[in-house]
């Protein structure tokens, strides 16, 4: 039986969150379904507080202790809102009944934002389903779960597990010093909006392109792809001093035999010299696979996550009051955090849903608002979404990149939260 | 959906023009494109009057030290008025700052009593702030803390770590009687007292949950 009351330590991906999170850089990530009909909000409320006690990672509000921050459990009645423009807004989970994640509602379209401390894409993708299907449940639809939704089978302790300690080796410690990433620069939305394209296009086209023509995974693809764009399209890259470094969460579950609803991902870096001027797709590409495949290693991921925590078992990091850790996480976060890779990709793969739910779900969306340009992709169905999203008004990269899918022969649909008349108010 | 000839791709909202060219997008079918995303709000500009006020409060303190000094005497009515301008700030930041009422406070009667102690300083007589508002303040603070936890039992942990820290502030007005900083001995002593008290309260008389607590508070 799951306890009412409890509490966890942050994990270590968590830990530096709450404490650098601020409204330019929010550390909220959104998933979003959009479902064959318009959304009533009352019964997605009570869709949301019937799912919410069978996820105990997500049913906690953030507590200060002397020395770090901890999860207590929280039984508030969640509260849903009508979905705000920007996306991946940054919140204050006092103003939101000490919860850190929010669902909206805009039209047909249900969206749920988490603030990562709490979990990762696969974690929340497993918190959206089970919403989702409750939600079809309570409107009084009769759908087989398969096995695929969460919420309808029994709570395993497994899922609160901080993997990052249970796969902690003392011995196995490396030293992860990073040297410095190009940075884009450029003009910034006003009010800290983010723009979103979307770029959706056939699963089977994406593949047979991928695996047929350039030999690879679509996570290698659109890495160099993303590269290359960069590339081609800025002026100061190649007279900079810094290489391109592509950051890329990996989903360490699959690695570590884990079901862990809470944090559990690792980042790999497609770094690609500045020095270098004849770079082509083709090269860079190359250059993507042989990184991949050097730094998704079991013992060498292994290794990172003992070099993380034993930072965090550090005794004199962990007597230090939190007070002064908060200050000292932002002055290392201002200083090192952001400057070390210059955009991001993260691929949550293919959602799997019980067949009932699968067609009543017509589309879905994953964002991840950075720094940069932030990639994201989410299949479903027979569809990929290639979702780019940037807070610089320079849409040059964004283009390149959909010129060159169109090229390749794809057929390319796009979306967006751009309007026209925007340009004079942000 | 609509489609641009010029970057061969379809669109799947409502825009005129393609964002990529700026051409004209055509129209492929009878199918009504919508947006799927909500219009832009207009954002509240509410952070100007922070700006100001903080701004306002900072020019107050640099025109009074400065016309002090033009004297030629050491300092002192501008120093009270900067104390109280920085004590306006302060505390304007903290009561803006969304957290629990009890949490705001115990930090408005800390710095509260700091600034009075500051000001005890300026005038060059402290003692009637070390010796009485202190003492005085932190009983009034652990008192109300320790009603709010015996009448809301609930949630209570929410008022603990305003009680530990006004606790171990507690002692520090029988410690400045000890080095004779002060000269009035029975309202830090009653002070001291009463925060030995409820500290060994806290440890001695807790439940398990209470303990639990203790533990969640304190893991290092």
């Amino acid at each position: 039986m799951k306890k009412q009351k409890y509490w966890y330590k942050l994990d270590n991906a968590g830990k530096i969150f709450p404490a650098v999170s601020q409204d330019e850089r929010s550390n909220v990530f959104r998933l979003s379904f959009y479902i064959d009909e318009s959304v009533d909000s009352t019964i997605l409320e009570e869709a949301v507080n019937r799912v919410l006690p069978r996820f105990e990672t997500f049913a906690v509000q953030l507590k200060n202790g002397l020395f770090w921050n901890y999860f207590a459990s929280n039984t508030h009645h969640f509260e849903v809102e009508p979905e705000p423009s920007q996306v991946c807004k940054y919140f204050k989970s006092h103003r939101n009944q000490g919860y850190l994640f929010k669902v909206y509602y805009f039209e047909n379209k249900i969206t749920l934002e988490t603030f990562h401390a709490i979990s990762d894409g696969s974690g929340a993708m497993h918190f959206l389903k089970s919403i989702v299907y409750n939600y079809y449940k309570l409107r009084g639809f009769k759908i087989d779960h398969e096995g695929k939704v969460l919420s309808e089978k029994p709570y395993s302790k497994k899922e609160s597990e901080d993997n990052f300690v249970s796969n902690y080796d003392k011995e196995k410690r490396k030293n992860l010093k990073e040297e410095k990433a190009y940075h884009f620069d450029g003009e910034r939305f006003s009010n800290h909006w983010v723009l979103m394209l979307k770029a959706k296009m056939d699963t089977k086209a994406l593949l047979n392109l991928v695996k047929t023509k350039y030999q690879c995974t679509v996570t290698q693809f659109v890495t160099a792809l993303l590269a290359y764009s960069i590339y081609k399209e800025t002026v100061d890259f190649t007279q900079g001093k810094k290489p391109l470094k592509i950051f890329i969460p990996v989903n360490l579950r699959p690695y570590f035999d884990s079901v862990t609803l809470r944090n559990f991902s690792l980042y790999i870096k497609a770094t690609f010299t500045q020095k270098r001027t004849d770079w082509t797709f083709e090269n860079m590409l190359e250059l993507t696979k042989e990184q991949f495949k050097d730094q998704l290693d079991k013992d060498k991921l292994q290794s990172r996550i003992s070099s993380l925590v034993g930072f965090e078992k550090n005794v004199f990091i962990r007597v230090l009051p939190l007070i002064l850790k908060t200050i000292a996480f932002k002055i290392g976060y201002n200083i090192l955090g952001e400057s070390i890779s210059s955009c991001s990709i993260s691929n949550l793969g293919v959602v799997e849903l019980p067949s009932g739910l699968e067609s009543r779900i017509l589309d879905a969306d994953f964002v991840n608002a950075g720094y940069g340009i932030a990639m994201t992709l989410i299949s479903l169905k027979q569809q990929t979404n290639i979702i780019m999203s940037s807070p610089l008004k320079d849409l040059s990269i964004m283009n390149h990149i959909v010129q060159f899918l169109v090229n390749e022969g794809l057929d390319v649909t796009l979306d967006t939260n751009y309007k026209e008349g925007y340009d004079e108010i942000l | 959906m609509k489609y641009c000839k010029s970057c061969h791709v379809h669109y799947d909202t409502s825009l005129e023009h393609c964002m990529l060219c700026n051409g004209d997008l055509e129209k492929e079918n009878d199918c009504v494109e919508t947006y799927k995303f909500p219009d832009i709000e207009k954002k509240k500009t509410s952070r100007f009057f922070h700006r100001l006020f903080i701004f306002m409060n900072i020019v107050s303190v640099l025109i009074s030290l400065y016309v002090d000094y033009l004297d030629g005497l050491p300092l002192t009515w501008s120093l009270v008025v900067s104390i109280t301008n920085l004590y306006a700030v302060v505390m304007f930041i903290l009561l803006t700052v969304p957290t629990i009422w009890t949490s705001k406070l115990t930090k408005s009667i800390i710095v509260t009593v700091g600034m009075l102690i500051l000001i005890g300083l300026a005038i060059r007589d402290h003692s009637w702030a070390l010796d009485y508002v202190l003492p005085f303040a932190v009983i009034l603070n652990i008192l109300l803390i320790t009603i709010l936890i015996i009448v809301n039992k609930k949630k209570w942990f929410d008022y603990f770590s305003s009680l530990i820290i006004i606790t171990i502030i507690g002692f520090i007005p029988g410690l400045l009687n000890l080095l004779n900083v002060t000269h009035v001995t029975w309202p830090s002593v009653a002070c001291f007292s009463y925060s030995l008290v409820t500290l060994l309260g806290i440890i001695f008389l807790p439940s398990k949950s209470s303990r639990e607590e203790f533990r969640r508070r304190f893991h290092i």
